[in-house]
């Protein structure tokens, strides 16, 4: 404002050495002014500079988001979702993210800033945010770099700059998408940098490959048995381990013949006296773990790493000569598992078969889920039910659920039980959240059976409110 | 009087702090010339100062009276006197002198009829008051107005030096003066100096805009008597709650609640609700204040909500601030109409012409988009024409809203600019 300045510098070096002069002000002031001083002068200024005031020009607009908005959820889900991002239940947010997008409601978007940081460090939350943010998730990853993970994958990963030029992030998303659309591109294009990669980065790029594992891959992983690399040699052959049909399938056939005939009914078993240098070539560890001897070990990872077509399940019920049955049964148990195969699991469970290092779990959750009821009342003899279902992956099956709920219910409020019913809250699918359980009185105090009803009914409460 | 058990003293205590310093304050070293009658206990206990403090209480009430400073009431030392009273340790004895008077001034007080809202208890006393504090502030404008003119004469620079401290004993002697309104600005215009390199023509216009209260003062019995109100405001009288229900203007109306503001502090929490009426279009604020870690009062709706009633303005020549009488329950309310930047800005500086000191002023702004304004943020409209958003303000939430489209913002405007409160996603009113 003109005459401002003036007023501001004799006010700092004072009116005894600079009066004040007041015929550059505006004429309103100056006419109202009279005989005021320097402070009468500036309030009027003041006053008259604020209520001139201006809208600013020349902004740009950030550019709108495109697409449509999927419709909201009723309010009292949203409410629900606020009271989570505020740390109530917030293990359920997860499960409301996934029930809300399958039934078409969108996200509330003053929601998602807080939802972004929470995936932040939670990359499984990462795509449920992705879904939740919609239209808004690349617009809002453009404004926070923090944030630009939401930017879709696939979209960035079409660029050959990110694989050549990248960081081993870029580098392994980008590895990663092409392999899952055209696997024969992505291991030629892994071969190319092969002998330039550390070996940490070889290690990693390689285990990309069990994506869209085929024979087609055989030789390169073949050439990979002979890395430099112990680590990248025990990479290779675990994935050529799971590939059916395989020269390195055919060898370990080979090795498990040469050290176990099934003869007059009995399984005669020949310990490998020493280990050869193609076997350890083939990833076979020659140094035995605490509480098993050298050959019993060599032994097992043939068993182990042995296709399972060339074994029969019968053989668990056959006896066995030449060394302890829980050393099959453990090797039974990892090609099981490597094989993903529900006939093998079923056997090796019905026959209570020793497990080795692995939880009965991982051979539980091989079965149809229908069978997961029945197969835990039986095992629950030997086995931690607790240790059983909480390697199954949730939401359970009614059945399993229902059950372990009427046990549940049983058992008054024992604190051996607090760890099984804390993993039921959560893994109890949406149609047995309403168990009679949840009707038992709790009583005041804060025990394991209250935290489940709570658990429960806040569950049931978010499904009912989504619907 | 029969004596009481130790849990029904220490169930008096404000908080447990008290209690426990209670508790060692119950030991007859630490009381002298302590005495029970039939309806009192009184004693002296040595405090920190030369005096020791006198303490009272009266058992029927209970009623206590204390010479100490604290603010907590009962205080340790009547709590430590009453635990030490029922561990039998108070000796009967004749009331002294200053208990008596305090026993009879109380029943005295007790016979008296219960007083209307907004009625004076004894006129004469009032007056008595009012006038000795009359002249307090006139006495305190008068230094203050010396003092302004010394800065003027002797010049603002070099002031960064000294300000703090100067402004800051100032200020304490405007509270002394009774004028704790002109005392918060002087300690704003303290905050101003050496910050930036404008520092000393921000320091000018609010010691300019002190000045204006001083010269307003000095002429209160020429003011129109709405303006007369707002100084006396700014200087800090307060008009009991009680004067306002019963003589503030009143005016009913669904009332939009536009969105809050809560100021957290060390020591006050202060929350300001900004009402806009459906029908009369006109602006109200609720003030509520809470000591820190205390809940404020709950809200009387929702942002984005109407809550039906009257409010009872308080006087001045811009009346916002108001009470609420609630007539029926809150209810849902469209999406609010809005301003342009330009027609916001005209709101603001009709407010200005009424009252000079206004500092904040309740905006609705329609159909804005977010822009990027030097490393802040600005609220477009559909002319182009924009508002600074309150720099440091976090914007996420209300960006996340819009995802660029045109959205309904409101929010409290003040000279740094815009802080939002309230924004709608639809008609869904979404709290900033």
């Amino acid at each position: 404002m003109k005459g401002w300045d003036g007023l501001v510098s004799s006010a700092l070096l004072g009116t005894d050495r600079r009066p004040a002069h007041f015929e550059e002000l505006p004429e309103h002031i100056q006419e109202r002014l009279g005989d005021g001083n320097l402070l009468d002068a500036a309030a009027l200024a003041t006053v008259y500079k604020r209520a001139g005031r201006k809208p600013l020009r020349e902004l740009e607009p950030l550019p709108a988001a495109p697409g449509e908005d999927r419709p909201l959820p009723r309010p009292v889900a949203i409410r629900r979702l606020a009271a989570m991002l505020g740390g109530f239940q917030t293990s359920a947010l997860g499960e409301w993210l996934r029930a809300a997008d399958a039934r078409g409601w969108g996200v509330p978007p003053e929601h998602l800033p807080a939802l972004a940081d929470y995936a932040r460090h939670r990359a499984e939350y990462r795509p449920l945010v992705m879904a939740a943010a919609g239209r808004r998730a690349r617009w809002l990853a453009d404004l926070n770099p923090e944030w630009r993970y939401l930017h879709a994958a696939v979209a960035e990963s079409n660029d050959p700059e990110m694989w050549t030029h990248g960081n081993t992030i870029q580098r392994r998303t980008w590895l990663r998408a092409i392999r899952s659309q055209d696997p024969a591109a992505a291991r030629e294009a892994l071969a190319e940098v092969w002998p330039t990669e550390s070996a940490a980065t070889r290690v990693d790029f390689l285990s990309l490959l069990a994506d869209g594992l085929s024979l087609l891959d055989e030789d390169f992983l073949e050439s990979a048995l002979d890395d430099r690399s112990r680590e990248v040699r025990r990479g290779a052959a675990r994935l050529l381990a799971r590939l059916p049909g395989s020269q390195y399938g055919e060898r370990m056939t080979e090795r498990l013949h040469s050290h176990l005939t099934s003869t007059q009914g009995v399984l005669a078993v020949d310990l490998p006296r020493r280990i050869a240098q193609s076997m350890e070539r083939d990833g076979l560890d020659s140094q035995n773990p605490e509480g098993i001897g050298k050959r019993a070990w060599w032994f097992l990872q043939i068993v182990a790493n042995t296709p399972l077509s060339a074994m029969e399940t019968a053989w668990l019920k056959t006896a066995v000569e030449g060394c302890a049955p829980e050393v099959l049964q453990a090797g039974w148990t990892e090609a099981a598992i490597r094989e993903s195969s529900e006939e093998w699991a079923r056997a090796l469970l019905r026959a209570e078969s020793s497990t080795g290092d692995r939880s009965p779990a991982e051979l539980l959750r091989l079965l149809p889920a229908d069978e997961w009821a029945r197969a835990v009342d039986v095992l629950r003899q030997t086995v931690d039910v607790a240790e059983l279902v909480g390697g199954l992956p949730v939401p359970w099956p009614p059945s399993l659920a229902t059950m372990i709920l009427d046990q549940l219910a049983k058992v008054g409020t024992n604190r051996a039980w607090a760890r099984l019913a804390s993993i039921t809250a959560r893994a109890a699918p949406p149609d047995v959240l309403n168990h009679p359980i949840t009707r038992e009185p709790t009583g005041e105090e804060d025990t394991w059976r209250r935290r489940l009803v709570e658990t429960l009914t806040f569950r049931s409460e978010m499904y009912e409110e989504l619907s | 009087m029969g004596l009481w058990d130790v849990e029904r003293v220490l169930g008096l205590a404000p908080d447990a702090a008290s209690a426990k310093a209670g508790q060692g304050l119950a030991r007859g070293e630490k009381w002298t010339e302590s005495g029970a009658s039939e309806r009192a206990i009184w004693g002296l206990c040595q405090g920190s100062g030369k005096q020791p403090y006198q303490t009272a209480v009266e058992l029927s009430g209970p009623a206590y009276k204390c010479s100490c400073p604290s603010r907590k009431f009962p205080c340790k030392h009547a709590l430590g006197l009453l635990l030490l009273w029922t561990a039998g340790e108070v000796r009967s004895a004749d009331e002294p002198e200053w208990v008596t008077t305090w026993l009879d001034q109380r029943a005295a007080r007790a016979d008296r009829p219960e007083r209307k809202p907004g009625e004076v208890a004894d006129p004469i006393a009032a007056q008595q008051r009012a006038s000795r504090r009359t002249d307090r502030v006139s006495s305190g404008m008068a230094e203050l107005k010396g003092w302004l003119d010394d800065q003027v004469r002797v010049g603002l620079g070099g002031f960064d030096q000294r300000a703090y401290t100067e402004l800051s004993r100032l200020a304490a002697r405007m509270v002394d003066a009774q004028a704790p309104g002109v005392a918060g600005a002087v300690r704003r215009a303290a905050a101003v100096v050496g910050r930036g390199h404008g520092w000393p023509g921000e320091l000018l216009e609010e010691l300019s805009l002190i000045h204006l209260i001083v010269s307003a003062h000095d002429r209160l019995s020429e003011l129109p008597p709405s303006l007369a109100d707002t100084v006396q405001t700014r200087i800090g009288w307060t008009i009991e709650t009680a004067r306002v229900a019963v003589e503030g203007e009143k005016v009913e109306d669904d009332w939009l609640v536009l969105g809050r503001v809560i100021e957290p502090d060390d020591r006050l929490t202060v929350r300001r609700v900004w009402l806009r009426g459906a029908t009369t279009g006109r602006l109200g604020l609720l003030l509520s204040f809470a000591a820190a870690g205390r809940p404020l009062d709950p809200l009387p709706a929702r942002p984005g909500e109407y809550v039906p009633g009257a409010l009872s303005f308080y006087p001045g020549a811009l009346p916002m601030r108001a009470l609420l009488t609630q007539t029926a329950p809150r209810l849902p309310a469209p999406q609010p109409t809005g301003l342009t930047a330009h027609q916001a800005l005209k709101s603001y500086v009709e407010s200005v012409a009424a009252d000079p000191w206004n500092e904040r002023w309740p905006l609705v702004l329609q159909d804005v988009r977010p822009a990027r304004h030097g490393d802040g943020w600005a609220l477009v409209d559909a002319d182009g024409d924009g508002l600074e958003i309150l720099p440091g303000w976090d914007v996420l939430k209300l960006l996340a809203v819009s995802a660029g489209d045109p959205i309904t913002v409101s929010g409290e405007w003040n000279r740094a600019g815009l802080r939002p409160m309230t924004c709608w996603h639809g008609e869904r009113p979404v709290i900033l």
